[in-house]
């Protein structure tokens, strides 16, 4: 018998998780059409499911004493993108992310958790190192995004754990972010592309690429960056950073798009990147 | 389980799963089949109700989500004079055709108006991206707010 579980608070939601191998339903916007059946009937899932939309305790933007932002794993969409605590990026991120009323019902954790390739808030949260709080009737553990996500689907997620907080680090960076997609609204990416740099006296101090879509996870190379960072910006070469990236660059052919294209657009999106970099707003 | 909110105003109660959609509450609960449903997955804004004067997704909403909360469907709205304001502009600039999509349109125009009575044509499309239309292509529903944030809808 599948259980519908409706915690009053967070001890009673971890509880219930330390007993339950369970879906966490939030926002609903994923879970619900994922197993949807048919009109009128209800929702079919193969093990318990537990509802925490409904707690308050996880609904909020604050910020801590190191100034790094904190939002609770309840917190709408529309509501991190209003608040003035949230860096600009994010926000930009969110408006393209599918419609005003999906951003109302929404949750940032649920579009993590999902671990969706085309995930759109994932290529911000990557980028700029953020990270989840995991929590479980045995305490909790921070884990950055990037190492969240293990790939299509899959998240470094114990049964008995929930996401119960998303920690944005601001950066002081120069972003540029395009998302491509078959129309303004509602449109699930085909490749996005997010760049992150400063520049001090002709010097690269920071240069960070992020491709979302185009991979069964965010792509992002550490090694890669490190190699560019400390280099003289005009000594930058657009071409061989292209080479660097072109084999981490592995999408597939859907019904969205084919791979030649996204692999070719994403490419390009990468040297308007470099050529806005190289021109310098920083300099 | 018990779930109790407030339909058009009116606090009620219904025994249902918490996993059922808001959309089959309303529609096999409640009979109010003013709100439609379309693709059942989100995208083209048919099941369009106002929780807490917010447009949501009725289609993806699980009900437990909406305890305590206001819930406001086309029925409850049409007692409104901002509805008969609303209503006029689109009856005017042609705004509805087969009607399929109009009380979804109806309601997330009223929500745009709430936040930003005079809304420019970008800001309505992007309010109403989330309504889909295969009859008008879109523009005569953008007069149609235009023409309805003009007169002002009285809130």
């Amino acid at each position: 018998m599948i259980k519908q579980l409706v915690p009053a608070n967070l001890k009673e939601a971890l509880e219930m998780l330390s007993k339950h191998n369970c879906y966490i339903m939030s926002g609903g916007t994923d879970l619900m059409v994922q197993k949807h059946v048919s009109t009128g009937l209800l929702p079919s899932f193969d093990k318990d499911v537990i509802y925490v939309m409904n707690l308050k305790e996880l609904d909020y933007v604050k910020k801590d004493d190191n100034g790094n932002i904190r939002i609770g794993a309840a917190t709408r969409f529309t509501d991190i993108e209003r608040s003035p605590l949230v860096p600009e990026i994010y926000k930009i991120v969110i408006k393209e992310i599918a419609s005003n009323n999906i951003r109302n019902m929404a949750t940032m954790a649920g579009n993590i958790a999902n671990a969706s390739p085309a995930g759109d808030s994932l290529v911000p949260l990557v980028l700029n190192d953020a990270s989840v709080i995991l929590s479980s009737v045995n305490g909790n553990r921070e884990v950055l995004v990037r190492d969240f996500v293990l790939g299509v689907r899959k998240i470094d997620r114990k049964q008995n754990e929930m996401i119960t907080e998303i920690v944005l680090k601001p950066q002081e960076l120069n972003y540029f972010y395009r998302k491509v997609g078959a129309r303004k609204a509602e449109s699930i990416t085909k490749v996005s592309l997010m760049g992150g740099y400063k520049i001090e006296n002709g010097i690269i101090k920071d240069l960070r690429i992020a491709f979302g879509s185009v991979s069964i996870k965010v792509v992002r190379s550490l090694e890669n960056e490190n190699k560019y960072i400390g280099q003289k910006v005009k000594e930058l070469n657009i071409d061989s950073v292209i080479e660097d990236y072109s084999p981490l660059v592995t999408p597939i052919t859907d019904q969205r798009s084919n791979k030649e294209y996204r692999h070719k657009v994403a490419m390009n999106l990468l040297r308007k990147f470099l050529e806005e970099v190289k021109g310098g707003r920083n300099e | 389980m018990e779930i109790k909110f407030i339909l058009n105003g009116k606090q009620v109660s219904v025994d249902v799963s918490p996993s059922m959609r808001l959309l089959d509450v309303i529609r096999d609960k409640f009979h109010l089949t003013g709100t439609k449903e379309g693709c059942g997955e989100g995208e083209c804004g048919a099941c369009t109700v106002l929780v807490n004067n917010e447009p949501y997704n009725s289609c993806l909403t699980p009900v437990i989500n909406i305890v305590n909360k206001e819930v406001i469907t086309i029925e409850g709205f049409r007692e409104t004079k901002a509805y008969r304001i609303i209503a006029d502009a689109f009856a005017e600039m042609g705004g509805s055709q087969c009607g399929f999509c109009t009380p979804g349109m109806i309601l997330a125009t009223y929500a745009v108006l709430k936040k930003n009575p005079h809304p420019t044509e970008e800001e309505i499309r992007f309010a109403l991206s989330g309504n889909l239309c295969r009859c008008t292509g879109y523009q005569s529903i953008v007069f149609a707010v235009l023409k309805a944030s003009e007169k002002g809808i009285e809130l």
